[in-house]
């Protein structure tokens, strides 16, 4: 339990950190902005795919066709001249130009439709082909009045749809509460070392454990703080959806500041003054940024750096935290990853009061 | 009676150019510091002054010798220790957020105890600064506040490291004004300075440090008598800082 003075201290803590608008704001301002931005880019329909159209043929069929290409949502068709729209396709314009031959009727067999594309500019030439493929098949089913033979009839059993925003906001609070964390312990020791507070506070009967279980709870605090407010911001301006239980999502996020402030303590110890400790400081957080799975999923990095990745402090926080907010996995099921955050835990907390030597770190 | 007593006291660092060597920044010396006296501490830069306080004050490992304050070792029971003395410290910085009024109500929950934050604040003449931030406080009235922070708790000693370098003339004797006061209540106060004015106008006995020894100990006037040179001929009445007290007045410009 924390005794009075600790509380005390934690308060006036409180007080010094809560009175610092300006990084408030901007720890505030920064992940608002990339959450919003993101909500934005991806809310939009998958783009169609712009499909040039040259009729060579005068049939009925060959309009009914266009017709029917038309009115598929997947593509955005233009008719021209081939001349034309071979430009356009070199323009970038177009992503495909499709040419029916004057042969073409609902009689013939095996008529060649020709497909122009621009392959070095059509990367995802491979994903576009099928969709064209079966399009084609679908309208020749159509037709000829022929039943398909098998029907495919998809089911999310996840029943819901997953947007970007709702994987990245879990990866995004870990990331949030790291660089608080570290930032709140690690930097504000230097900070306070370089003034000479922490020599004064010395020379006052104040015991280490004092000093840190104070720094602890207000950082905490205001680590809670600060993630709730991004978390109502994402789920009630933006629809990001949490899905899992919000005591172990939370609980997650307490075990993950606290990780990252004694990560923190053992930074401020070990750096003696500002340029170290933003150089040790950024030597920390850097890799965790690409490898621990915040902005995309760790199984998309090369085969062989994931080993490394996944047992990060940050992977194991925000995976965890994902598995809650994404999957709404139980704290049960995501048992492993828990186990990585106890041994970072362990690890954390007796490095930082190994280092953290009171007479060393205040002179 | 001797509140301080220090017997062989010694601290080695390692030569700056040469990290296999070392020398002594503090070598053997020996005081004896009385309840209720001004004890001052003089000497060049590097001459071991700073470092004797802080190893007083439990702040530096204490390589050999012993130190006691009140009956109390400082080596092994530094918590102790700092119960009973007061610290100002050469660099006076604090939590830059905090108004002076709540700084000091947090050194005084440092030592548990509920202070009466305007009664010390009005001790050194900041009672209407209560609400200021350190950063906003002149030179003269950061030095008071310091002073403010370390009677919280109504310390035995109190140890003021250079308190009146870089004053001016009337902060600087506003600041003696209050040491006096303070002794006067009793207190031992143990400073160190490179004003010669000072130690000879405070204090009730002196060292002088030099290469981590004392050189010479006593009060001022003997001090005087046995090492001053001679007077010139025909002595010049009072000194600049006269001069310049009698052209801009003995009146605070804080």
């Amino acid at each position: 339990m924390p005794t009075k003075l600790q509380i005390h201290l934690a308060r006036v803590f409180l007080k010094i950190f809560l009175r610092d608008r300006q990084s408030i704001f901007f720890s505030l301002f920064f992940p608002i902005i990339f959450m919003t931005v993101f909500a934005f880019v991806n809310s939009g329909q998958q783009n169609a795919i712009n499909i040039g159209i040259v009729n060579n043929s005068s049939s009925d069929t060959s309009v009914e066709f266009v017709q029917l290409l038309i009115d598929d949502p997947l593509f955005s068709v233009t008719i021209g001249e081939e001349e034309r729209l071979r430009g356009e396709l070199v323009e970038g314009d177009q992503t495909m130009v499709l040419v029916l031959p004057d042969s073409f009727s609902a009689q013939s067999d095996g008529t060649e439709l020709r497909l122009l594309v621009d392959a070095a500019q059509v990367r995802q030439l491979d994903l576009i082909m099928p969709v064209l493929q079966q399009t084609l098949i679908s309208i020749e089913r159509e037709f000829r009045n022929i039943e398909p033979m098998f029907v495919l009839a998809m089911e999310d059993v996840q029943a819901r749809s997953q947007r970007y925003l709702d994987f990245l906001l879990p990866g995004l609070m870990a990331f949030t509460l790291m660089q608080l964390a570290i930032a709140g312990s690690g930097f504000n020791i230097v900070e306070f070392r370089r003034k000479g507070i922490l020599k004064r506070l010395f020379v006052t009967p104040i015991q280490p454990r004092d000093f840190i279980s104070a720094i602890v709870m207000a950082r905490m605090a205001i680590v809670l703080i600060q993630l709730t407010v991004l978390i109502a911001f994402a789920v009630f301006m933006l629809d990001v959806r949490i899905i899992g239980n919000f005591a172990s999502f939370y609980l997650m996020i307490i075990l993950g500041t606290f990780i990252f402030l004694c990560l923190g303590f053992c930074l401020g110890s070990i750096a003696k003054t500002q340029q170290a400790v933003m150089a040790v400081g950024n030597i920390i957080i850097f890799p965790q940024i690409f490898l621990s799975g915040v902005f995309y999923p760790i199984e998309s990095m090369p085969e062989l750096i994931q080993p490394i990745a996944r047992v990060l402090p940050l992977s194991f926080i925000s995976t965890a935290m994902r598995e809650i907010a994404n999957n709404g996995a139980s704290l049960m099921s995501i048992a492993p990853t828990l186990l990585g955050i106890a041994v970072w835990f362990v690890i954390s907390f007796v490095l930082a009061t190994r280092l953290f030597v009171w007479k060393e770190v205040a002179n | 009676m001797a509140i301080i007593e220090v017997e062989n006291l010694t601290k080695k660092y390692p030569l700056p150019d040469n990290k296999s060597e070392s020398f002594f920044a503090v070598d053997g010396i020996s005081l004896s510091i009385e309840a209720g006296e001004i004890y001052g501490i003089l000497g060049p830069n590097g001459a071991g002054k700073t470092t004797t306080l802080e190893m007083l004050e439990g702040l530096t490992d204490i390589d050999g010798g012993t130190a006691t304050i009140d009956g109390i070792d400082v080596n092994n029971e530094p918590y102790k220790v700092k119960e009973i003395i007061g610290v100002q410290l050469q660099a006076n910085e604090y939590f830059d957020s905090l108004s002076l009024l709540e700084l000091l109500t947090l050194f005084g929950a440092l030592y548990s105890r509920e202070i009466d934050a305007d009664d010390l604040l009005g001790k050194v003449n900041l009672l209407d600064k209560a609400k200021a931030k350190p950063a906003n406080l002149s030179g003269g009235q950061k030095q008071r506040f310091s002073i403010a922070c370390a009677l919280v708790n109504n310390p035995k000693v109190l140890f003021l490291d250079e308190p009146t370098t870089g004053l001016d003339p009337q902060a600087k004797r506003n600041l003696w004004d209050l040491v006096i006061d303070l002794n006067n209540a009793g207190m031992t106060i143990v400073l160190t300075t490179h004003n010669m004015e000072e130690a000879e106008t405070l204090c009730q006995r002196i060292a002088i440090m030099d290469h981590g020894k004392i050189i010479a100990e006593d009060t001022p006037q003997n001090l005087i008598l046995q090492h001053a040179a001679e007077p010139p001929k025909a002595p010049l009445h009072g000194n600049i800082e006269d001069v310049f007290l009698t052209l801009t007045g003995h009146g605070l410009r804080d």
